[in-house]
């Protein structure tokens, strides 16, 4: 198993952002984490890395607590957050370089891979430019590429498709399932585009209000909501109990 | 001009100002909105007014007497406003990030230059306006006394005038280093990022010189007539026009109060040309020339840092380049050490020694309490790379040890040159210097550890401000007990100013091991949980 979240609580003051959260990640499965806004999705993903320190519960990583070795436990992860805080004031290349640095990468091995995501995310020639001059777009293929540059064995990925031009996106889509499933790589990935997730994740875990509500196939949890010919959207809205919204949308129309 | 628009958009600036400084607080609530300004205005002026009207009420000095002393003093209060807002508007608007800036949202609204420039404007007067009211609240009791109200009332009119046209010129600053700052554009190579540094760091410290009054007045006291002068360069006309009517030449005021108001309007007008030719709306692409992946950091790793911390401290020098928000930390030495060039004279050898001791120090402090919270939002990436807490701190001291050493050596080497130091001394000075910057670098990683702020603001403040001044008033307070018994037994070499010295370095240790004990232990706090 790459990844295991068991009992896993967190709260910020009186909110509680975790509830009892337990689900796994096996190695070579991409397992998508959905939820509504605030449902405590980032919080979770902040926990696994080790950025923030859950009350109850344990994070195992390939078998080993992630308090245990931080270090080593980071040192297998690549991890993608939801608004990547760049810094801007050095150049894409100079970003990636530092990034390769800090995970110890030989200067052969970072030219090649580097190149190879510069040129697969068509940044190539905007390498030598800072940062603060990039949309978001390419800020985010930044992100990307800091996340998976060390060929991580499990990854963690908020997002990552946010600002993404469709070619990329699709380049994107298509590597993740390439390393899961050729590389074995784990991947828990988070997105609020039901479509994507429906069309790349081998499971989904449903988060609301910090507590898993429903985890396991799309077709699963189609049965498991009575839901049996309707798309993950239909079975998200009733899963988080969001129920029929047309009244919402008449009243916004007016 | 649609006034309204003015009124509007320039209230939202006061309010973004305001706001940009705290965090946590209700932004909506008293202290976030624009009007408070005017209370601290009004709380200023009593404030002042009290103290005067006492020391007015209890004082021997007669009426004659007080209105000297407002004739004197009211001429000047003009170019105080203007001084005021300029050095504070170029020290702090100048250098907010440019995304913050307050005026993104004038490049898609439909806001034409000249509404943006007088909104603007009317934004930075408002902001900096306390400093006036102080000299306005002490100034009248003194002037009611005295019998020449009048005289304060053309004072204060044209204060504020001042202070208005104070923020115009740093609208016009703006405009202009907006160009100055896309100077790279498509350039290639980094020596277009030191051209950007040297610019803005000449313009900060040119506003910062021009405006200290040390050498406003060594300036005018070489021209043979200052009257002609005052009467050539309009930022005098307002001091001109107080001066006159105080001298019974009512017309001859009148006439440069109405020229000041009318160069105001000029100035208006021309800000507005400057911001429409230009101002730069989108963060303009700056490129480097190609660098290949480096191999290594050949002085940091002949210090011993791993690649990981190499990798942080280059990361963070290139930032004090590239960050126009590090820019006012950078030229605070600089301008204290041309100040010592220009008052050396006065302070002889030992305030010299201590004067650099402490621009050393406090560079070094300066620096270190602002590494941690100028990571900002990106601490969230730093924190999950596979590096521990004692690395990062290896690496932010080094990254402030480095610019901080370097110019504790220029200073004792510069002041050396200025007194003719011996070998010796110069060995004494550049060891009490380095001493005092290395404790003080510990020592502001202690709360830089402890009390980052990393919200994104428009003036990034690193650290929250208490702790700021904690920082400040306790490291004063250790430089000084360091340097001054340094500094003597330097200068004054005796069997006891000797002992003074190793007691110097004894506390230099045992502060710099106290620091490195705390700075490690609440780096390894800020390690454990993300802090935000």
């Amino acid at each position: 198993m790459a990844l295991e979240v068991d009992g896993v609580c967190k709260s910020y003051g009186a909110v509680r952002a975790l509830s009892n959260v337990g689900f796994s990640v096996p190695r070579g499965e991409i397992v998508g984490l959905l939820g509504p806004n605030g449902a405590g999705k980032s919080t979770m993903m902040k926990s696994i890395l080790g950025l923030l320190r859950p009350e109850a519960g344990r994070i195992l990583l390939f078998g080993q607590d992630v308090l245990t070795d931080p270090v080593a436990a980071k040192r297998q992860i690549g991890y993608v957050p939801e608004s990547p805080a760049l810094y801007e004031f050095l150049t894409g290349g100079e970003y990636l370089d530092f990034v390769a640095d800090m995970y110890g990468l030989d200067v052969a091995t970072r030219r090649e891979r580097i190149a190879q995501f510069l040129s697969g995310l068509e940044l190539l020639g905007h390498e030598n430019s800072l940062i603060s001059g990039y949309s978001q777009g390419m800020k985010q293929k930044v992100a990307l590429i800091a996340g998976l540059v060390h060929r991580p064995r499990l990854l963690v990925l908020d997002e990552p498709l946010n600002g993404l031009d469709p070619r990329s996106a699709r380049v994107t889509k298509d590597l993740l399932r390439n390393l899961a499933s050729h590389e074995g790589v784990g991947v828990l990935f988070s997105t609020h585009v039901l479509e994507i997730a429906e069309a790349i994740c081998d499971r989904v875990v449903i988060l609301n209000r910090g507590a898993v509500v429903a985890s396991g196939t799309v077709a699963t949890l189609r049965e498991r909501a009575g839901l049996g010919g309707s798309g993950l959207e239909e079975v998200f809205l009733a899963l988080t109990g969001t129920g029929d919204l047309s009244d919402v949308v008449a009243a916004l129309s007016h | 001009m649609n006034f309204h628009r003015v009124r509007r958009l320039s209230s939202t600036l006061v309010a973004s100002q305001l706001r940009s400084g705290r965090s946590g607080s209700n932004p909506r609530g008293f202290f976030g909105r624009a009007v408070v300004i005017a209370l601290a205005d009004v709380a200023l002026f009593l404030v002042a007014f009290g103290g005067a009207e006492a020391v007015v009420r209890t004082s021997s000095l007669t009426s004659a007497q007080l209105a000297l002393l407002v004739d004197t003093t009211a001429p000047l209060l003009p170019l105080v406003a203007v001084a005021a807002v300029l050095v504070a508007g170029v020290m702090f608007e100048l250098t907010a990030t440019v995304k913050f800036s307050g005026s993104d949202a004038a490049n898609w609204l439909p806001i034409t230059p000249s509404e943006y420039v007088a909104a603007s404007s009317s934004a930075i007067a408002y902001t900096y306006s306390p400093a006036i009211a102080l000299f306005l609240g002490a100034l009248l009791p003194l002037a009611w006394a005295a019998g020449v109200v009048p005289t304060y009332a053309l004072a204060a009119a044209l204060s504020a005038l001042a202070l208005f046209e104070g923020a115009v010129l740093v609208e016009m600053v703006r405009a202009t280093t907006q160009r100055a700052t896309a100077l790279g554009s498509g350039r290639r190579g980094s020596a277009t990022f030191v051209l950007r540094a040297v610019l803005l760091i000449v313009l900060i410290l040119a506003f910062n010189l021009a405006f200290n009054p040390v050498f406003l007045l060594g300036f005018l006291q070489q021209f043979s007539s200052v009257s002609i002068l005052t009467a050539l360069v309009p930022v005098f006309w307002s001091t001109r026009a107080i001066s006159e009517w105080v001298g019974g030449a009512t017309y001859v005021g009148a006439a440069f109060a109405l020229g000041q108001a009318a160069f105001v309007g000029m100035l208006v007008y021309l800000a507005g040309e400057l911001r429409v030719r230009f101002w730069v709306p989108a963060p303009t692409e700056v490129r480097l020339s190609a660098p290949s992946p480096q191999r290594g950091h050949p002085i940091l790793d002949a210090l011993g840092l791993s690649r990981p911390e190499a990798a942080l401290v280059s990361k963070d020098l290139r930032g004090f380049v590239r960050r126009r928000e590090m820019l006012p930390t950078l030229v605070v030495p600089i301008v204290l050490v041309v100040l010592l060039f220009v008052e050396g004279g006065t302070i002889g050898r030992f305030g010299s020694v201590l004067w650099v001791g402490w621009v050393a120090g406090f560079f070094a402090l300066l620096l270190a309490v602002t590494s941690i919270g100028q990571e900002r939002r990106s601490l969230q990436s730093l924190l999950a790379f596979p590096i521990t807490a004692r690395a990062v701190l290896r690496a932010k001291a080094t990254s402030v040890l480095f610019p901080s050493l370097l110019g504790a050596v220029a200073m004792a080497l510069t002041v050396g040159a200025l007194f003719g130091f011996s070998p010796l001394e110069y060995f004494g000075l550049v060891l009490a210097n380095g001493a005092g910057a290395v404790v003080l670098a510990l020592w502001g990683l202690v709360f830089a550890a402890r009390f980052s702020d990393f919200q994104d603001r428009p003036r990034p403040q690193y650290l929250r401000p208490g702790a700021m001044l904690a920082a400040m008033g306790s490291g004063m307070v250790i430089l000084f007990a360091i340097l001054l018994p340094a500094s003597y037994a330097v200068l004054v070499p005796s069997p006891s100013t000797v002992v003074l010295g190793l007691e110097a370095a004894l506390l230099a240790v045992a502060v710099g091991a106290l620091a490195l004990y705390w700075a490690r232990t609440g780096f390894d706090r800020l390690f454990r949980e993300l802090p935000f």
